[in-house]
């Protein structure tokens, strides 16, 4: 019961982020009936996807402190479990995610069990290789549609248990509501036992293990709870856009770009993720779409990428960390700062 | 078993190519601990360079050697002062971003400028020509490449090892505060380690324009062949980056062979995968 208290509770916030969640909120469940254009509407959904996904790669990456560049494989499997246990048997939505979520955190168990023996660069690598066995083992097996990818069934009619709508307004709220419990859920997190185990870790492995905290034990944890984020977003990613191939949810792509948007926003900061995806998704997408029908190849991914490299080298606390050092410097505690 | 030893000896050819591409990264993780994705990019560039001297000026394609090194120096040690510097500064995820951030924008960059078009050096003292050892046939140009990158690994083991500045480097990689109370410029040691990382990537792109395409998206693959080797010969260690190369190799070519071409690549990140469990520091780290 505390648990939930503390999620939603937002007391210990400062009165400027509580406006901006509720701005952020308002925005959200306005957006579907103030813009009518289908394509600004989709690239809303995308949005709140990847911040599902962010949400969840910002606990064991950014609290954690642990790279780890492999939320695509996740995401790829459980899109995959949904995708293909509709083809195959006909199961509804609401059976399948569990199912997909459930296989999402099982291999991220496994894998976290055996990968968190490594440290630093190692595991960053080790990761990134496991995710490319995946990849290539997802493009070559025929059974599950090779590189074709997967198609789910169209429905005649709209569809709740198989999450077919006619209109894009129901898929925003779905995903909205997915985000808003992601919120929540990192609220509880971030004032829980295991939140602070985890900065700990972040800021210091050894000093950690003095104090008690068994450091294996509470990265496997997190990132599991990686995982279960990454299935929910990866089974939703399936029924919105009815086909899925390895390419789309499991390419090494996805899983940079996701830790780029997150600490672009700002690692280690509850709002760093939504900040992040703000940007990036919209920049992303209008830019693409604009300079691409233009004829001009790739200027989108520079200007991105030279975002990435000058946010990395000046403020690698991310646009988190600008905001968080005005502040300080507005309220005059400036020796408190830098935390 | 005609077949297998074909298949070795040209794995173990391609091997020695693999690991020169993973020496410029290991040089470079091991003088500041930092991992450079935009390692496959500087390849990429090498490739292009020469490439580009080689059919604009119609020039054999070894003579572009030097001028593809000379090339990635400067491009090494210009991201070195531009960007990598103020990237130490901050946290493992910003550095292992923000040179993937610049992996990106070359990319792109030679996207915009050369086009998405796959292209080949068609004349050569190597190319298209092969020599028939008794079942084994083995082209030149493979033959050419393992020579001279055999030949560039020594070059950089003997100037890492047995010259002043290769000390210096290494007493950078140890302790840069205790090499610098030493009198080395270590700001001018890690832009060389930059350098030197770039200009046998350079080496390496222009051994390969030989007898592979050139294209811009040609980095991704080397470069994450290129982490598994140095990943699984201990990060820093040139040696283990050689031995991991020729396994490399090996894996890529006879699993090819055997299991099937589809998945070489993923065999060499399960071979990667299965010993790191067991040895998480990789075969020579420490």
């Amino acid at each position: 019961m505390s648990a939930l208290k503390d999620a939603l509770s937002f007391g210990d916030l400062p009165i400027s982020e509580r406006i901006g969640f509720l701005i952020f909120i308002i925005s959200c469940l306005a957006f579907p009936w103030v813009t009518k254009g289908s394509f600004a509407q989709s690239v809303m959904i995308q949005f709140l996807i990847f911040c599902l996904y962010g949400l969840g790669w910002n606990l064991i990456g950014g609290y954690g402190g642990q790279v780890a560049l492999g939320q695509a494989k996740n995401v790829g499997m459980s899109a995959y479990t949904v995708a293909l246990m509709m083809v195959w048997w006909d199961v509804p939505f609401w059976v399948s995610t569990p199912l997909g979520v459930i296989v999402a955190t099982i291999e991220s168990f496994i894998l976290g069990y055996f990968l968190f023996r490594l440290k630093g660069h190692y595991f960053a690598i080790a990761t990134i290789c496991v995710s490319l066995v995946w990849q290539q083992l997802f493009i070559n097996w025929d059974l599950i549609g090779g590189a074709r990818g997967v198609e789910l069934p169209l429905r005649e009619t709209p569809n709740f248990l198989y999450m077919q709508f006619d209109s894009p307004i129901y898929y925003h709220y779905f995903a909205f509501l997915l985000v808003l419990g992601a919120i929540l859920f990192m609220n509880w997190f971030r004032k829980s036992r295991l939140g602070y185990q985890l900065r700990a870790i972040s800021a210091g492995e050894d000093i950690a293990e003095s104090l008690g905290i068994n450091i294996h034990w509470v990265k496997v944890k997190a990132y599991c709870i990686t995982g279960v984020f990454a299935g929910m977003g990866g089974a939703f990613y399936a029924v919105y856009y009815n086909y899925i191939d390895p390419f789309s949810v499991m390419h090494l792509e996805l899983s940079i770009m996701i830790a780029l948007m997150t600490m672009i926003g700002g690692a280690g900061s509850m709002w760093g993720p939504i900040i992040g995806a703000m940007i990036l998704i919209p920049l992303d997408r209008y830019l693409g779409t604009w300079l691409g029908g233009s004829g001009v190849v790739g200027v989108d991914f520079m200007i991105y990428a030279s975002m990435v490299m000058i946010i990395a080298a000046y403020e690698p606390r991310g646009i988190w960390g600008i905001i968080e050092k005005a502040r300080i410097r507005g309220s005059g505690y400036g020796f408190l700062g830098s935390g | 078993m005609e077949m297998l030893l074909s298949t070795v000896i040209s794995g173990l050819l391609m091997g020695m190519l693999f690991a020169l591409v993973a020496l410029g990264l290991a040089i470079i993780f091991g003088v500041m601990n930092i991992v450079n994705f935009a390692h496959g990019e500087f390849l990429m560039i090498g490739m292009y360079a020469a490439f580009l001297t080689a059919t604009g000026l119609y020039l054999e394609p070894l003579l572009t050697l030097p001028i593809s090194a000379a090339v990635c120096f400067i491009f090494g040690i210009c991201a070195y002062y531009a960007l990598v510097r103020y990237l130490l500064k901050g946290p493992m995820l910003a550095q292992l971003l923000g040179t993937f951030g610049l992996m990106i924008f070359l990319r792109y960059l030679a996207m915009c400028i050369f086009g998405p078009d796959y292209k080949t050096i068609e004349h050569g003292l190597l190319i298209g020509k092969s020599i028939n050892w008794g079942p084994v046939v083995l082209s030149y140009s493979k033959l050419g490449t393992a020579v001279i990158s055999v030949m560039a690994f020594g070059i950089i083991y003997w100037l890492i090892n047995c010259t002043r500045l290769g000390m210096a480097l290494k007493a950078t990689a140890l302790d840069v505060e205790a090499a610098s109370y030493m009198g080395i410029d270590t700001e001018k040691m890690r832009g060389l380690a930059w350098g030197l990382g770039g200009a046998t990537v350079g080496i390496a792109g222009a051994l390969l324009t030989n007898f592979y395409y050139v294209f811009p998206t040609v980095g991704l693959l080397f470069v994450m062949i290129a982490f598994a080797t140095v990943a699984l010969g201990g990060f820093g260690s040139i040696k283990g980056a050689f031995i991991a190369g020729l396994i490399m190799g090996l894996i890529i070519d006879v699993g090819g062979t055997y299991v099937g071409p589809q998945h070489k690549f993923a065999l060499i990140y399960l071979t990667y995968f299965l010993v790191i469990i067991f040895r998480p520091q990789g075969l020579f780290g420490w």
